[in-house]
């Protein structure tokens, strides 16, 4: 399928760690893209309330008890989370936010199974292809951000980061198309061969 | 907040909305990229969309030619949106470009809910001026420093003043020769009795007698306003009195006139430098034309900051320098009476790419007179107007480069035939010549015998001359880097001279610029496409660096030079700059294939 005639969703969670045994989500934003098109008119935020409430998160992000409190589970919406999550799911790191949201589906008992681009990644190999190798460092959302001259005075709300990044991929679909790559299929497979590729910098 | 919403609170007029207007405006918000080159709508359509500039540029065109550039934060296809018409221009991006697409109909609903949101268009936008009147109460709107300069620093022209007693005729025939608008009517002691302008000298027509005193027929009591106080203030007493001169006094006394367009022309710089150029036109002396080309440094270097690109500017440069040249020759003969000489232009000013720090490059051509004194009169003024004399003293003061075309015919043909390091030093500057002022005829004489006396072997030598200099590209990039790197003699010198020799070559000697002489080398098929392309490319990109490098001297008011330091390039311009040097350095091959420098000459 062709760029322009894809659906993509970008993504961003809010959740109280890393660990997905027992860290949880507190926000869900989405915000949708027709091709390269960004549909912030259809962006989406909500707060999600936790089964059991762990504070120091709460400070951490800046969402208080009280907030949490007014916010519907994500078993509440969930049906409302599936049917806004349409086409490839897009955002910075994003297989951790896929592992998350599909363990809370599951809970749902919605099996949720779609395909992903992470922008880190794919800057990782766009940096390559210009001959330059990106560190860790280079590739955090924070860095992008800046990279990409989009000045970020507030952040580390789900919805402005979601955003951030359907700029940054906007950006980014543009520099694939002047690689001549155009399509959905060749860009996920780009993805992935870099997946495999990232071991080398793992071990 | 999300950030359209932080981004768009931050912009006229967005910052006028309330919360709900804003999330209204939001509520049909997409954010669209226009990869470079690509029309965002053509002209005659009906827009469906208001486009708000997030990065990048946009040209608006009529046919082909590029009428207005808009840019980061800025606002086109609200007309059409709001009036239901069609737009009389093409847009297209410039360079990849990210826009904000507001949907007409809410834009719509918010434009006509929020009068001071509206009428933030219909002034600015419509350009009727006169509804300015109630914004300008609205101070806070202006942040802009230049609301607030003191209207002295706007009047470049020393005030036209006249007697109450003196004749319609005499004091029109006063302004007709300094080239003004109007004339103040003062009393001994220069306080302003009145002011007399075009719009009265229709009632002098219609109803008068022109012999009779200026009394009669101007307006009076003159509004006028302290030269300290602010242009925003000068403005709205302007349209307050519905007027379009303004006296401005200091301490009760005339010390100029300010007209609309001199404030208007401050809200943008790129009509300021247009007005700079309409300015240079009427200036009578050489203070005027000091204080155009002052003014012009600065607006140039504003637009480089914003992003224009190298070759528009330096053709609006181009053309202000030469405006400010001639006028200047034009001053200085009318004390000497020079006749018969057409003055030149060398180096960048001759290739019309000159920018910011450029010397003076001059020489004179003439057919037996001699003009020395003549010259050393318009270098010395060009000097006091702020174009540096040359170092390397070509210019046309200096009696080596101000002789008959006789005598350069024997220059060339000297340096065609002995090409000796200064005799190539001297070709490479000389044949960037462009004619400024003065008898055309000559500089074509000594064109034509330069194309017929051109030799292999000074071609061979100018080759290997453009070649010389490496840039210093090494196995890991750039090396020294941390030294910084000179655009000048890496960059632009191999690509300027390198292009001089295959136009030479192929004799293409009335055009000097290197992008007019690269697209004549494609017609020609010396160069291909592909390499033409990204000889251009690497040429515009490295004088842009070198124009914004300078640009930001010039802002915090210091000198400009050519050496980039590493602090100063983000990321991407320094592997842009890689790339672009090593283009340099490929095309320094070619050339030497070509002449088979390596093989010794």
């Amino acid at each position: 399928m062709n760029v322009r005639d894809a659906e993509f969703c970008v993504i961003d969670l809010e959740t109280t760690g890393l660990d997905l045994r027992k860290d949880k989500i507190i926000a869900f934003a989405c915000v949708p893209m027709k091709g390269m098109k960004i549909l912030v008119n259809n962006s989406y935020y909500t707060l999600i309330k936790p089964e059991k409430y762990e504070i120091k998160a709460m400070k951490y992000h800046g969402i208080s008890q009280h907030d949490l409190n007014d916010a519907p589970t994500f078993e509440e919406i969930s049906e409302e989370i599936l049917t806004r999550l349409k086409g490839i799911v897009v955002g910075h790191a994003v297989e951790i936010d896929v592992a998350f949201l599909k363990k809370y589906f599951k809970k749902a008992g919605i099996k949720f199974e779609r395909q992903t681009i992470d922008i880190a990644l794919l800057e990782k190999w766009l940096g390559e292809r210009l001959g330059e190798r990106k560190t860790n460092e280079d590739l955090t959302l924070d860095a992008l951000i800046k990279n990409y001259g989009l000045k970020a005075t507030y952040r580390h709300n789900a919805l402005a980061d979601a955003f951030f990044t359907a700029q940054i991929f906007q950006i980014q679909l543009l520099k694939l198309l002047k690689y001549g790559i155009n399509s959905v299929d060749r860009i996920l497979g780009i993805l992935s061969s870099c997946k495999l590729s990232r071991c080398d910098f793992i071990f | 907040m999300i950030p359209p919403k932080e981004f768009l609170r931050k912009i006229k007029p967005f910052s006028f909305l309330s919360e709900d207007e804003i999330d209204r405006i939001l509520s049909g918000l997409e954010v669209e990229v226009y990869p470079k080159n690509s029309v965002i709508f053509k002209e005659g359509r009906k827009l469906e969309h208001v486009y708000l500039v997030f990065s990048g540029l946009i040209g608006l065109f009529e046919g082909e030619e590029l009428i207005d550039y808009v840019s980061r934060g800025e606002l086109v296809g609200v007309i059409s949106s709001i009036y239901n018409t069609r737009t009389t221009l093409t847009a297209r991006a410039i360079e990849d470009t990210v826009c904000y697409v507001i949907d007409k109909n809410k834009f719509r609903e918010v434009f006509d809910k929020n009068p001071k949101f509206s009428s933030f268009f219909l002034t600015f936008v419509s350009k009727r001026f006169r509804s300015f009147t109630n914004l300008a109460r609205e101070r806070e709107i202006f942040e802009e420093t230049t609301f607030l300069t003191e209207v002295e620093k706007v009047v470049s022209k020393k005030p036209v003043v006249c007697g109450i007693d003196s004749s319609v005729e005499d004091d029109v025939k006063k302004m007709e020769e300094n080239k003004v608008g109007s004339i103040v009517v003062v009393d001994g002691e220069q306080k302003p009795l009145g002011i007399f302008t075009d719009n009265d000298l229709r009632r002098v027509v219609l109803y008068g007698n022109k012999s009779k005193s200026i009394e009669g027929f101007m307006s009076s009591p003159p509004i006028s306003i302290d030269a300290k106080k602010p242009l925003f203030d000068a403005y709205t007493t302007m349209i307050d009195h519905g007027i379009d001169h303004l006296i401005i006094t200091n301490d009760g006394r005339v010390c100029g006139v300010i007209t609309s367009k001199d404030i208007l022309s401050q809200l943008e710089p790129s009509s300021s430098v247009l007005a700079l150029y309409r300015k240079s036109i009427k200036a009578t002396t050489i203070e005027e034309l000091k204080i155009v080309f002052e003014k012009m440094n600065v607006a140039v270097a504003k637009m480089a900051l914003k992003g224009l690109h190298f070759y528009d500017l330096s053709r609006m440069i181009t053309s202000v320098h030469d405006a400010i040249v001639t006028k200047t020759i034009e001053i200085v003969s009318k004390e000497y009476n020079a006749k018969n000489f057409v003055w030149i232009h060398m180096g960048s000013s001759g290739r019309r790419e000159q920018i910011i720090a450029t010397d003076q490059d001059n020489a004179i051509v003439h057919e037996g007179e001699n003009l020395l004194d003549f010259a050393m009169a318009v270098n010395n003024a060009l000097a006091e107007i702020g174009i540096p004399k040359c170092p390397a003293n070509y210019m046309a003061s200096n009696e080596r480069w101000n002789v008959d075309i006789e005598s350069w015919k024997n220059y060339f043909k000297k340096w065609f035939n002995e090409p000796i390091p200064d005799h190539i030093r001297y070709l490479s500057v000389f044949l960037d010549m462009r004619p400024i002022y003065g008898d055309t005829k000559l500089y074509n004489e000594l064109l034509e015998f330069v194309e017929e006396n051109v030799t292999n072997q000074a071609i061979r030598f100018l080759a290997l001359d453009a070649t010389i200099i490496e840039p210093p590209i090494g196995i890991f990039g750039i090396k020294h880097l941390g030294r910084g790197i000179d655009l000048k003699k890496y960059g632009i010198y191999p690509i300027a001279n390198g292009v001089r020799v295959l136009a030479l070559d192929n004799k293409i000697l009335e055009f000097t610029s290197t992008k007019e002489r690269i697209a004549e080398l494609v017609e020609l098929d010396v160069l291909s496409r592909e390499v033409s392309s990204s000889l251009l490319e690497s040429y515009e990109f490295i004088q842009d660096l070198r124009l914004k490098h300078q640009s930001k001297a010039i802002v915090m008011r210091g000198g400009g030079d050519n050496i980039i330091s590493v602090k100063e390039l983000d990321k991407l311009d320094l592997l842009v700059l890689k790339e672009s040097l090593k283009i340099v350095s490929s095309f320094q091959k070619l050339l030497k294939n070509k002449y088979a420098v390596e093989r010794g000459l």
